[in-house]
């Protein structure tokens, strides 16, 4: 009896030659090979990839907001214009009031030397980043170094800087899993240790006799008051003595474009002492 | 032609789109290419990973689980089939 021979089709090799899987992988571990050992090179070559896919995700966005009531886009775009407006002159009187303050002070005991501002342009951000980090491009050469503090738009703290090459930098956000930060929140400035739960989301918990409500600003330390957030959501137990505080964060995390960099020594975990009898 | 349209598509979304969205099309990849899920977690974890963030590499680990049952499933499947 004349046997058939069939050809096995398998998952590595299939009838016409090696299958897409596995050249996807060994693509994949070039990529890591590549990160591992030029990681400066790899992310000069994956930055305009990034970029592309920005500028994408941009027009996709300007396409589909067509569709849209235009009028109720005018409208709110008015509105949008006029808050706008009305912030950026309360933020120049308050900014006015605070330096009429500091020269009624003695300058010579309140003046302070400012740390150096770095701004920096987001390469990649959640949710493309799922590890709740930033990548930003620029890194030593422009004076980045880590645990130096960055700062979103409106001065609000979003995390530290972990990582850093010669040209790229890498930023844990505060909301990154198991990440834990100290504040305080409401108006009595109680302490609190804000925990990250990934995806922008933040949540603390607080005794119930505090009497914080939705709508609270959290702050974090830095240099004066830092609001990073608000209450967004309470859960609370009648069986238990403390409440979850579900945190919002101030900024959106996943439309950053460019941050501010500075060393504000947000990288001291443990705090110095502020003032001895022994020191000058 | 669907499976290189699958696999190219999946690493191309690791970038464009959250990673919710790639994670399903390294899912329906495993059907016809078993590794794909493997090599997708790699890359996102080439790009994203940090230690200081998380112990593991929490992709890599998935996608290689995924691969796992994808070789496991299509197994089963072949013998029953054979078996019928």
């Amino acid at each position: 009896m004349k046997k058939t021979f069939l050809v096995k089709r398998n998952a590595l090799l299939s009838s016409t030659g090696v299958s897409w899987g596995l050249l996807a992988c060994a693509g994949a571990i070039i990529v890591l090979l590549l990160r591992l050992i030029a990681p400066n090179i790899f992310w000069h070559v994956f930055t305009p990839v990034f970029q592309g896919a920005d500028a994408l995700a941009l027009k996709s966005h300007l396409v589909s907001s067509s569709f849209g009531d235009v009028a109720a886009l005018t409208v709110e775009n008015e509105q949008l214009a006029n808050e706008n407006a009305a912030l950026i002159s309360q933020n120049q009187s308050l900014t006015a009031k605070a330096d009429s303050l500091s020269a009624l002070l003695d300058s010579s005991q309140t003046k302070k030397g400012i740390a150096s501002e770095i701004l920096a342009g987001v390469v990649a951000r959640p949710p493309e980043s799922p590890y709740d980090t930033l990548v930003l491009a620029a890194g030593a050469k422009t004076g980045i170094a880590i645990g130096m503090e960055v700062f979103a738009a409106g001065g609000v703290p979003i995390g530290v800087v972990s990582s850093v090459l010669p040209d790229f930098s890498r930023v844990t956000l505060f909301s990154a899993p198991e990440k834990v930060v100290q504040g305080w929140i409401g108006h009595n400035n109680l302490p609190l240790a804000i925990e990250g739960n990934g995806a922008g989301a933040m949540s603390a918990t607080i005794a119930r006799s505090a009497g914080i409500v939705e709508g609270d600003t959290v702050f974090a330390p830095g240099p004066g008051a830092l609001a990073i957030g608000t209450i967004g959501r309470i859960d609370s137990n009648p069986t238990a003595p403390e409440v979850m505080l579900h945190i919002t964060s101030a900024v959106n995390m996943f439309s950053i474009t460019w941050v501010v960099v500075r060393d504000t020594g947000a990288a001291l975990l443990t705090p110095l002492p502020v003032a001895t009898s022994t020191l000058p | 032609m669907i499976r290189g349209a699958l696999t190219l598509s999946t690493f191309i979304s690791v970038v464009l789109f959250p990673w919710l969205f790639t994670a399903v099309l390294a899912i329906v990849s495993a059907f016809w290419e078993p590794l794909v899920p493997f090599g997708a977690g790699i890359f996102v974890d080439t790009l994203y990973y940090m230690p200081h963030v998380q112990a593991f590499p929490l992709f890599t680990l998935a996608g290689a689980a995924c691969t796992v049952i994808a070789f496991f499933v299509r197994n089963r499947v072949r013998a029953s089939i054979m078996r019928g």
